[in-house]
């Protein structure tokens, strides 16, 4: 008994390091965020505040790419199908029904949970880089749909979204202003990454590490496999959709581009670049991607070259990503230090 | 019965000519898929981007006076090189991976951002036309059709059966289908297996080169036209069971005509979505596609 | 569902003098399968008696296996019907099986080779909680650690458990594929040729923990190895194109003259 404690001992001491690197990584992100925003107050930014938001924006549907990519193996080359969603479904509520954050929230959670539902029952059965062509397709036809549907505003999308103010209970927060927005997009994200770590680490989400590693074997330990897909399917259509609604309250429109492949291309660029399966790499990956594209952009607007070169180089030579790499170089670290002291 | 002979012949023959014409330019895109699918296991998301370079290399072989019946043959040519590089430089890199699957179609997806842009570099962002080399129209059917078109579906036709007796009927594709069948095997076989991959990707790129010239003068030339045409030609290859020759002719030519008769009574905004619906119900079905991969056959 | 009753001799385990009658744990009734004009298995009927070890063997393509397909739920039977614990399973998923606790191991080692030896015992021992634990946190399934931790220890897979599954020497991964089916505690368990591969001493090592098993649950299992097969178990089925050839003790068995024929006299020393 006292080998076997000794393992499982060692196991647990293995994973809380791990874990324990990850989340310095998530705090360290949110510190760099909270200096970003003191920095830029100081000196009365705007362009700044609103790109880096943008950054967080568009890390939450990168986020969602890697809980089915770095969990499920489920790559989904369709993303921008839910975020667009949830950009569209945000503004009409803002626009038409009420403009309350809130409300807006709450139906675009249904909406995309219904959505992914469906998407789901009809991706799901397909593996592999079929699942990727299926999506891939899904989201290219709806996007077709919607860039001619005139009640959607077709080709234009949808302008003057009102402003709002977010209530939080104890204050509130105008999403006019910059610094305001920027910091409720960074606790709103950093909410939706504890959420999706919270679940990826318990026995539910490693039934999908499972799934990913050997599929045909896990019903034979009792798990459902076609559920544990549809739920982890639903899970990142709802990530994608809450960060796809933010997007009005920032911008003030939607457009039919935000459905586009070029979305999902990209969101799978930063989950990759950023590092797969991390959940915090994604949300770094986001602030490399949107702050490369911004500094190549006002050089020439030839950015599409150099961040499709880097992709390739990290599908290559870092497959594990910027934050996958970290991670390990500190686990290997750690690992030398415990055989140096025995 | 009058009024019906008409309709048959004024409504619907048209259409299906024209379904034809688009089958068979969508079947010389979805070929090349096919095949690198089938024999190298390889989703090449580039495909269009590849396309359209056969297409910009027509236009500028034509501006430096060309003729355009030789570009059908150097364009290929000028492929096959490139094709064979970018094999040894970007697949083979990750081939023996666990997931190559993935990862040979995230790469190939990064190759196609950069070559999209590189294309707006080189030829600039602009729509370029070409001129088709085959004038006039001839009466098909009671209706006129551009002669060009007719020579597209005859000389598509012509490659189609070719590319077939290649994989199928010779030497070098018995020794290529023997490599994608069992790696191991073909190599103490002696089939340099390395390069025959290489070789097998060439030529699926010289495909899509070929595809973009001939069909250069029907659609016009700009840096995303692979982009729109590739959903097709993957819905094609999808319906038709990945890696399958004979099923991508018939998805092939089956889809283009349920788009074109669907055409005449729904807007053209939604035969995209219905092909779509087809795919996932053929996929719902047969999860395999319609027939199966080419390296057993 | 009442139980399904025997209509025959009634299933026994005969314990020297004392002849006990018992309710079967899994019956099969006219159980048959096609592969287009291949039979593959073709109205099999058998039960198999809790607390037993009971041995399927047969020359290969006798469709032993897809006998254990067809059981396990991962093939759906054209005919028959298969009753676990007195209760109709016929053509349930292999998760709704085990749910009704019976686990299967494989002939061809089949594990989640990428993740640790711990992580592939503990996914399987994650079933032993309540189902909505599986929100909470792993390291709060008290539960399943123990269980995970207990056959690390009883399957001797200490020194590896950290490393991935993929890492580990044939005969390990072939200890493993047992573990981890017994982790899920079921009440019967099909092993699927559990020494295949294996060198002598593992295999002997092998059948000591099969028979150690015995105690706490049924076991069918499909082994190669007769004098194994012999030693290990208290009935045995023979199947032979097919169908069943004839079943009974070792003994019974050996003294058969159509097992003779088609088995021992076709595959020699097998």
């Amino acid at each position: 008994m006292a080998e076997a404690g000794a393992v499982a001992a060692a196991v647990a001491h293995n994973e809380k390091e791990g874990e324990r690197t990850l989340n310095r990584l998530a705090l360290a992100f949110v510190a760099l965020g909270l200096i970003f925003a003191a920095v830029a107050a100081s000196s009365g930014d705007v362009f700044f505040f609103r790109l880096a938001s943008e950054a967080l924006i568009f890390g939450g549907l990168a986020l969602s790419v890697d809980l089915l990519l770095g969990f499920a193996g489920m790559l989904s080359l369709g993303q921008a199908l839910f975020f667009g969603l949830g950009a569209y479904v945000s503004a009409l509520v803002l626009k038409n029904l009420l403009p309350s954050f809130w409300l807006a929230m709450g139906i675009t959670l249904a909406v995309a949970t219904v959505a992914g539902m469906v998407a789901a029952v009809i991706s799901i059965r397909a593996r592999g880089v079929y699942f990727a062509l299926i999506t891939f397709g899904l989201a290219q036809v709806v996007a077709k749909v919607v860039y001619n549907v005139p009640r959607l505003g077709a080709s234009d999308g949808i302008i003057g979204i009102p402003s709002i103010r977010i209530h939080l209970g104890l204050f509130d927060i105008d999403a006019a202003s910059p610094a305001g927005f920027f910091l409720f997009c960074l606790g709103f994200m950093m909410l939706l990454y504890a959420a999706c770590v919270y679940l990826m680490r318990s026995p539910a989400g490693r039934v999908l590490a499972a799934i990913r590693s050997n599929e045909d074997r896990v019903p034979f330990l009792g798990y459902p496999v076609g559920l544990a897909k549809v739920l982890a399917f639903v899970l990142a259509a709802d990530v994608a959709a809450l960060s796809g609604a933010l997007y009005p309250m920032l911008r003030g429109f939607v457009s039919p581009e935000l459905l586009y492949f070029e979305v999902s291309g990209n969101a799978v660029i930063t989950a990759i670049i950023g590092g797969a399966g991390t959940l915090i790499g994604p949300l770094y990956g986001s602030v490399l991607i949107v702050g490369l594209r911004s500094v190549i952009g006002s050089y020439t607007s030839h950015h599409l070259i150099v961040i499709g070169s880097l992709f390739m180089l990290a599908v290559v030579f870092f497959p594990q990503g910027l934050i996958g790499f970290i991670a390990r170089r500190r686990e290997q670290r750690r690992l030398r230090r415990v055989a140096v002291v025995p | 019965m009058h009024g019906l002979l008409e309709t048959l012949q004024f409504v619907y023959a048209p259409q299906v000519v024209n379904g034809l014409s688009i089958g068979v330019a969508v079947i010389l895109m979805a070929l090349g898929l096919t095949i690198l699918f089938g024999l190298l296991d390889v989703i090449n998301m580039a495909h269009g981007e590849f396309y359209a370079l056969g297409a910009y290399l027509a236009v500028s072989l034509l501006a430096a006076g060309v003729d355009f019946w030789l570009c059908l043959l150097v364009v290929p040519l000028l492929m096959l090189p490139l094709g064979y590089v970018t094999e040894r430089l970007l697949i083979q890199r990750v081939f023996n991976r666990k997931d190559r699957h993935v990862l040979t179609l995230l790469l190939t997806f990064g190759l196609g951002i950069v070559l999209e842009d590189a294309y707006r570099i080189v030829f600039g962002p602009n729509t370029v036309r070409v001129d088709s080399p085959i004038s006039g129209a001839a009466n098909v059917l009671g209706m006129y059709f551009p002669n060009y078109r007719l020579f597209v579906m005859g000389v598509g036709a012509l490659i189609i059966a070719l590319v077939w007796v290649v994989v199928f009927r010779t030497r070098l594709g018995a020794m290529v289908r023997a490599a994608a069948h069992d790696r191991q095997m073909a190599s103490s076989l002696g089939v340099p297996v390395s390069r025959v991959y290489s070789g097998t990707f060439a030529f699926g790129v010289a495909l899509a080169g070929l595809a973009g010239v001939l069909l250069a003068p029907i659609y016009s030339v700009f840096p995303t036209m692979g982009k729109d045409f590739i959903l097709l030609a993957f819905t094609v290859v999808i319906v038709g069971g990945m890696g399958s020759i004979k099923g991508a002719v018939i998805a092939g030519l089956v889809l283009m005509q349920i788009q074109a008769l669907a055409s005449l009574y729904i807007s053209p905004v939604w035969t995209e979505p219905l092909l779509f619906g087809v795919m996932v119900l053929v996929l719902m079905w047969r999860p395999q596609g319609l027939f199966g991969k080419l390296g057993n056959g | 569902m009442t139980a399904v009753r025997v209509d025959e001799s009634g299933p026994a385990i005969d314990r020297g003098d004392v002849f006990l009658a018992v309710e079967p744990i899994l019956v099969m009734r006219d159980l048959s399968v096609r592969f287009g004009a291949l039979r593959a298995v073709e109205g099999v009927s058998f039960d198999v008696v809790p607390g037993s070890i009971t041995s399927i063997i047969g020359p290969n393509g006798a469709g032993k296996s897809t006998l254990f397909n067809l059981i396990s739920g991962a093939l759906r039977p054209d005919n028959g019907r298969v009753h676990l614990a007195g209760h109709d399973v016929t053509g349930k998923s292999p998760n709704r099986l085990l749910a009704a606790g019976l686990a299967r191991s494989f002939q061809i080692t089949n594990l989640f080779f990428e993740l640790s030896v711990f992580e592939n015992l503990r996914l399987a021992a994650q079933r032993l909680e309540p189902g909505w634990r599986s929100l909470l946190p792993a390291k709060a399934s008290r539960a399943a650690l123990q269980r995970t931790e207990e056959l690390i220890e009883r399957f001797e897979l200490g020194a590896g458990a950290t490393d991935p599954a993929g890492s580990l020497s044939h005969g390990q991964q072939r200890r493993l594929e047992i573990a981890v089916a017994v982790a899920t505690r079921p009440r019967l368990l099909l092993l699927d040729e559990p020494t295949q591969g294996m060198s002598h001493g593992d295999t002997v090592e092998t059948s000591a923990l099969i028979s150690s098993l015995a105690g706490e649950l049924t076991l069918l299992l499909i082994e190669h190895d007769v004098d194994l097969v012999m030693n290990l178990s208290d009935r045995v089925m023979v199947m032979h194109q097919g169908m069943k050839l004839a079943e009974g003790t070792p003994a019974e068995v050996r003294a058969n003259a159509d097992v003779q024929a088609a088995y021992f006299g076709e595959v020699d020393g097998a």
